[in-house]
């Protein structure tokens, strides 16, 4: 009990070191000192636990003695609530901490799926994110029979599909269907999907509106799904075949007759970002990308085939000066051509396939650049077919 | 020779009535307590304390506890807690 009333005052465990210590307590327990746990480490040291109030008094007694006194150590519960004021940010950055996670927890971070065989996850996902299912979203918005019946309905290799939603974890369980067949395509029409000169016509099924040698236009009726069968009967199906045609197509690239080339100053400044969901909480400063050079590394944590949405990045910026440096001309045009010929790769161009190349160089009004304008023509598939 | 006389009027007047001699007569009491613990109440100031033997003055004379790993788990005007391995208790 006077170990608990001790506590509850506070004490503290102070060193005595000097001759006659003994006629120290005693004088000590004559002015009602509360004098515990007293050991004895040498001849002229002894250890004694005090409350605080009576380590006040004691300096007094020490004057014109030969005894020196030093605290060791702190107790009780003065000190400990001393102590919690000091760290009141620590406890409180407990207590909203456990209160971000529990509100964390009312969200979806992981969506796992099984039994997909054939159907890619990029596919399955970018499909459940359209019917709002996706890592960061409050699971209370989750409708789970929706979205199996609109999987279902999006996949016909689909036979069953349950969602499942499990504290902050979503399971989609796929089951496909064995050798399904590739819908079959309705009536329709073959039409010209680009401007050509008609090189080839073969028509598998349907009615031909075109010749060799015709220039047709975008959009151009090329084949009819409307055509006589055998008995001489009127019929209206899908149409079929390959309309062959020279086309033009035009790329243009820019090269530049100047180059701003960076400098490192030697200044490097680091940031972190901590990525949750769609959130990202960035940890330290941004630098401008004007004058700095950013290379980031980035981590994702991953569990099994889950889809965690937790990333950690680490981007490093390094400061950098621009310096203008000249390029020589041929190889600005050098760097166009490639540029227009990317272009007319992007537009379906296959370069084995030219039958015919024109090129264009210009240069830009400003004299810091060429531009290559490039024009190849092509036998190429015209056709396109649309349902009615 | 006043105290002396005082003393034998004190234990005369203990006996007389039953009082118990240790408030009448200012005697030092000795507690034991198997022999670990002991307690000497009413002493008149510490005298000595190493880890091997502890002497506290009393009216009766010097109360000297001997014994190992002696330590005073509470000291006050009135009284001394003792604890360790207590071989001897003597009064000197």
């Amino acid at each position: 009990m006077t170990s608990l009333w001790m506590w509850w005052q506070g004490y503290v465990t102070v060193r005595l070191r000097g001759p006659g210590l003994e006629r120290l307590l005693n004088r000590m327990a004559e002015l009602g000192f509360v004098i515990q746990w007293v050991e004895r480490l040498t001849t002229d040291v002894i250890i004694v636990r005090l409350r605080v109030k009576d380590f006040r008094r004691l300096r007094p007694l020490l004057w014109g003695t030969q005894v020196s006194v030093s605290i060791l150590d702190k107790h009780g519960a003065p000190f400990w609530f001393k102590r919690f004021r000091l760290r009141a940010s620590l406890a409180l950055g407990l207590l909203l901490s456990f209160f971000f996670v529990l509100y964390l927890s009312n969200f979806v971070w992981f969506i796992e799926v099984r039994g997909s065989e054939t159907l890619s996850l990029e596919t399955l996902s970018s499909a459940v994110q359209d019917l709002g299912l996706q890592a960061g979203v409050a699971r209370s918005t989750i409708k789970p029979r929706e979205i199996e019946a609109e999987l279902l309905k999006r996949f016909p290799v689909l036979a069953w599909a349950q969602v499942t939603v499990k504290g902050v974890r979503v399971e989609i369980s796929l089951t496909e269907r064995d050798g399904v067949e590739p819908e079959e395509s309705g009536p329709g029409h073959v039409y010209a999907a680009m401007d050509g000169v008609v090189t080839e016509v073969l028509v598998l099924r349907g009615t031909p509106h075109v010749k060799d040698g015709q220039t047709v236009r975008k959009g151009d009726l090329l084949i009819s799904g409307e055509y006589y069968d055998a008995r001489g009967r009127k019929q209206y199906g899908a149409a079929q075949g390959v309309i062959k045609a020279r086309v033009w197509y035009e790329g243009i690239g820019e090269g530049s007759l100047v180059r701003w080339e960076p400098v490192h100053t030697g200044r490097n400044h680091r940031q972190y970002a901590i990525t949750i969901g769609n959130i990202t909480i960035p940890v330290g400063r941004s630098y401008s990308l004007e004058t700095h050079l950013k290379s980031e590394k980035e981590w994702q944590l991953s569990l099994g085939q889950a889809m965690v949405p937790l990333r950690f990045a680490r981007i490093d910026y390094q400061e950098v000066e621009y310096i203008k440096v000249h390029v020589p001309s041929e190889e600005a045009r050098r760097e166009a051509l490639r540029m227009a010929w990317d272009n007319l790769k992007k537009q379906g161009v296959d370069e084995d396939q030219v039958r015919e190349e024109r090129q264009q160089v210009d240069f830009l009004t400003d004299a810091e650049g060429v531009r290559v304008t490039l024009q190849v023509e092509v036998l190429d598939d015209i056709g396109q077919f649309l349902t009615h | 020779m006043r105290p002396a006389r005082n003393q034998i009027i004190k234990k005369k007047l203990a006996r007389t009535f039953d009082l118990p001699p240790a408030v009448l007569l200012d005697q030092a009491t000795i507690h034991i307590l198997g022999d670990a613990e002991a307690k000497i109440v009413n002493h008149k100031g510490l005298v000595q304390y190493t880890n091997t033997c502890i002497k506290a003055r009393s009216n009766q004379g010097i109360i000297e506890v001997v014994g190992s790993d002696l330590e005073i788990t509470s000291f006050s005007s009135s009284e001394i807690k003792i604890s360790g391995t207590i071989r001897e208790v003597m009064l000197k």
